[in-house]
């Protein structure tokens, strides 16, 4: 499966943030986003996510040649601040969800099997959201999000205000989820990209570039990186 | 100094200016004809200094004008019970003193004091006494004015006249000293706008003094008070040295603006933290429902004190009203005609009763806060067939909420009509329960519409629209304006009824057309 994007563009007033973006994902693959404060980071996923109508361009799912448009079910959006009903339990919400969702989850799993999964104690699942700590909500977010199994998955700093043990279920959680779907990732942090991520793609000057990191260390991979966003920053 | 000034006055200004270009932005197709360089183009900010200094033109010299006109000329008008000019003097002294309490300016803290000060690091002593200075010019300026103007025109000689700026000046300068020392004394800036009970006590009794012992024959005689203005005007020149030689300006607004900053950021999380103090924890109990009937009901159950307690008060409220009119009729049976006549002709003026008893708008603002800030974060709630089914949900809650009052307000006026006398035309009865409920439904589609279309909210939780606003003001106009129609009830029931129905049907449709485009958090 292929996630490709097509002249895809985007301004605030004069300010070009998306100059005409052509780029495909590819399944089983996690992408790291990288970009300098205000690249268009956020931008690029609310567009993707159709938070934000783009100016033109499109980007489609392609599976064995065949195209199709991505619809709303197809994309999980994780915040980097993570927003949940606070007056529902946690529980209350995983089963509003499944009951949206009936028949259209393959292989559904009992709400305790999917609290274990996220690693929720058994105390917390029946307390109210708004009583949940900040890594406890984003895992209610990201299961959510996980749970529909959609084609694509968004991240948006996921894991920078997580603690080191959450931070690190979080990724194992990621890696597991790879298999036939495309993560994209997007962080300032450089030494998370390079650890969780399979590729790295820079936004810069409204431009997806992907680095490539054949034959280089990760020293010399990180010097390019550097580099390629220095030299673009000073266009 | 004369630097401390110049750049003090232009930060006020280039604030100022900033910030009528931002509302400018702010007003929908205004918005379109601005340049996205906006804060850099010359004309724009040529116009933005013209406003600000129309403004302080206002602020200078119009607040001062209204002051002498209404609370001193006008006021001392009202009693005969003394010559004018010394009614005028006793007025003038007393709300003076409490001015003085109220209006420090120096300890007033102010967002272009906080960028001057602590952003900026200027000298705080110099800025307190140039931005001081600067005041007190305007004091003596628009007060010496309309003293002479109005000090003669209630029969004060030329002398008794000039005593008010500067008597005014002396007894501000004498507080701020006083504060001064007082702050040296125990180390502790209050700002202005923090007064404690005692204060309070003593402005209420000063306010009492002004206004309530004039009716009774207690004037201070014009001599005392020329006396006091002229104490106020010695205790503030010798004040002058106090304020020119205290040395510990840049601690006292270091504390005073610090305080500031934090109570302004407390005010901007309060609504965030209210709202989520509005769901109430103590109902654990679930729901047998499903999907978004499920989401529904619980959130209902959750908010049911915030979106059910000011229905339940208004109703019961209107009910008391309507008892007290039977009351009155059945024991002032003189009355009866009168409001009979009134409910027969003065429906219209419902319309901007029903505006203010609808719980529209603190609904949506429950909606959002506590619900779709969060949800509208996941994909599938942004499902068209999503949202429009949470809107026939929504639609029939908001409903139910606003139909208990008005069930009350209109069965009430129908039960008022025929105490009162009734009418030849049984009809009546029902056209005005009818029409007072269905201009309540016309309120609860409105406001929900206008939330599904435009809504207004963005991921902060703050209003990010300039058409919202618009049309929530155009909508209290517009309702306000019904109070000057006269039309007889049946007619104009009949025209409601018509045209809730229209609107209902109206809006429903473009919800159903435009919500799934509209329904999102604002970038």
């Amino acid at each position: 499966m292929r996630f490709t994007i097509e002249h895809l563009s985007k301004h605030f007033e004069n300010k070009e943030v998306l100059h005409d973006i052509n780029f495909t994902f590819e399944s089983g693959k996690i992408y790291g986003l990288l970009g300098r404060n205000g690249a268009g980071k956020t931008t690029l996923f609310n567009c993707l996510n159709r938070d934000m109508k783009a100016d033109g361009g499109s980007f489609c799912l392609e599976t064995e040649g065949q195209r199709k448009d991505i619809m709303p079910e197809d994309i999980g959006y994780v915040l980097s601040t993570p927003t949940v009903p606070e007056f529902l339990t946690g529980r209350e919400f995983l089963l509003f969800f499944l009951q949206i969702h009936g028949e259209s989850i393959k292989d559904k799993a009992s709400m305790d099997a999917y609290f274990d999964y996220m690693s929720i104690a058994f105390e917390d699942r029946d307390k109210l959201l708004k009583d949940y700590s900040h890594g406890m909500k984003n895992k209610m977010q990201m299961l959510v999000n996980i749970i529909a199994k959609p084609n694509i998955l968004l991240l948006d700093e996921p894991l920078t205000s997580l603690d080191v043990v959450v931070a690190e279920e979080m990724k194992q959680i990621l890696r597991g989820l790879k298999k036939d779907r495309i993560i994209i990732v997007s962080t300032h942090i450089m030494d998370l990209a390079l650890d969780l991520c399979d590729e790295i793609v820079l936004l810069n000057h409204g431009v997806l570039t992907e680095v490539d990191k054949t034959d280089m260390d990760s020293q010399e991979f990180k010097e390019k990186i550097l580099e390629a966003l220095r030299d673009n920053a000073a266009m | 100094m004369n630097k401390t000034f110049k750049i003090a006055f232009s930060l006020r200004n280039t604030y100022r200016v900033n910030t009528i270009l931002y509302s400018l932005k702010q007003i929908p197709l205004i918005k379109r004809l601005l340049p996205q360089e906006l804060y850099r183009d010359p004309d724009l900010k040529l116009l933005g200094a013209i406003l600000s200094g129309i403004w302080e033109f206002i602020k200078a010299f119009l607040g001062k004008l209204l002051y002498f006109l209404l609370m001193v000329t006008l006021a001392a008008g009202l009693y005969e019970t003394a010559p004018t000019g010394q009614i005028f003097l006793h007025i003038y002294v007393l709300l003076t003193l409490i001015g003085a309490l109220l209006n420090t300016y120096i300890f007033n803290p102010t967002k272009d004091k906080y960028y001057a000060l602590i952003l900026l690091r200027m000298n705080a002593r110099e800025y307190a006494l140039v931005t001081y200075g600067y005041e007190m010019a305007k004091v003596l300026a628009g007060y010496t004015i309309f003293g002479i103007i109005f000090g003669k025109m209630c029969g004060l000689m030329l002398w008794q006249c000039l005593l008010l700026p500067f008597a005014a000046a002396g007894i501000k300068l004498s507080v701020v000293a006083y504060s001064l020392r007082d702050y040296e004394r125990t180390g502790r800036a209050v700002s202005e706008n923090q007064v404690g009970v005692k204060e309070w006590l003593v402005i209420a009794g000063f306010l009492a003094a002004a206004y309530g012992l004039p009716a009774i024959g207690w004037v201070l005689p014009a001599a005392v008070s020329s006396g006091i203005l002229i104490c106020g005007i010695l205790l503030g020149l010798l004040s002058v040295r106090k304020i020119w030689t205290f040395g510990e300006f840049r601690e006292l607004y270091q504390q005073l603006l610090i305080e500031y900053m934090s109570q302004m950021e407390q005010a901007r999380t309060s609504v965030k933290r209210q709202s989520e103090k509005a769901i109430q924890i103590g109902d654990t109990s679930g729901s047998n429902r499903e999907g978004f009937e499920y989401l529904n009901e619980l959130f209902i159950k959750r908010h049911r004190k915030i979106l059910w307690r000011s229905a339940e008060r208004i109703a019961l409220v209107s009910l008391g009203i309507v008892c007290v009119c039977i009351l009155g009729i059945l024991f002032v049976p003189e009355i009866k005609r009168t409001i009979n006549h009134l409910v027969m002709t003065n429906l219209p003026y419902f319309v901007f009763i029903m505006y203010f008893v609808n719980r529209g708008t603190g609904f949506t603002n429950v909606l959002f806060m506590n619900c779709d800030h969060s949800l509208l974060t996941y994909s599938f709630y942004k499902r068209p067939e999503c949202i429009l089914k949470l809107f026939r949900i929504r639609l029939r809650e908001i409903m139910k909420v606003n139909l208990l009052p008005a069930s009350v307000i209109g069965a009430g006026l129908a039960a008022v009509l025929y105490v009162s006398g009734g009418t030849d035309e049984p009809l009546n009865y029902v056209m005005l329960i009818v029409s007072v409920i269905f201009m309540s439904m016309f309120f609860s589609v409105h406001y929900l519409t206008i939330y599904y279309l435009l809504q207004p909210y963005n991921a902060g939780t703050e209003i990010k629209s300039g058409t919202y606003r618009i049309v929530v003001l155009a909508t209290y106009f517009v309702c306000y304006g019904f109070m000057q129609v006269r039309i007889p009830t049946f007619a104009f029931a009949l025209g409601t009824i018509i045209f809730c129905a229209a609107y209902c049907i109206a809006a429903c449709v473009l919800v159903y057309r435009f919500a799934p485009k509209t329904f999102r958090i604002r970038a």
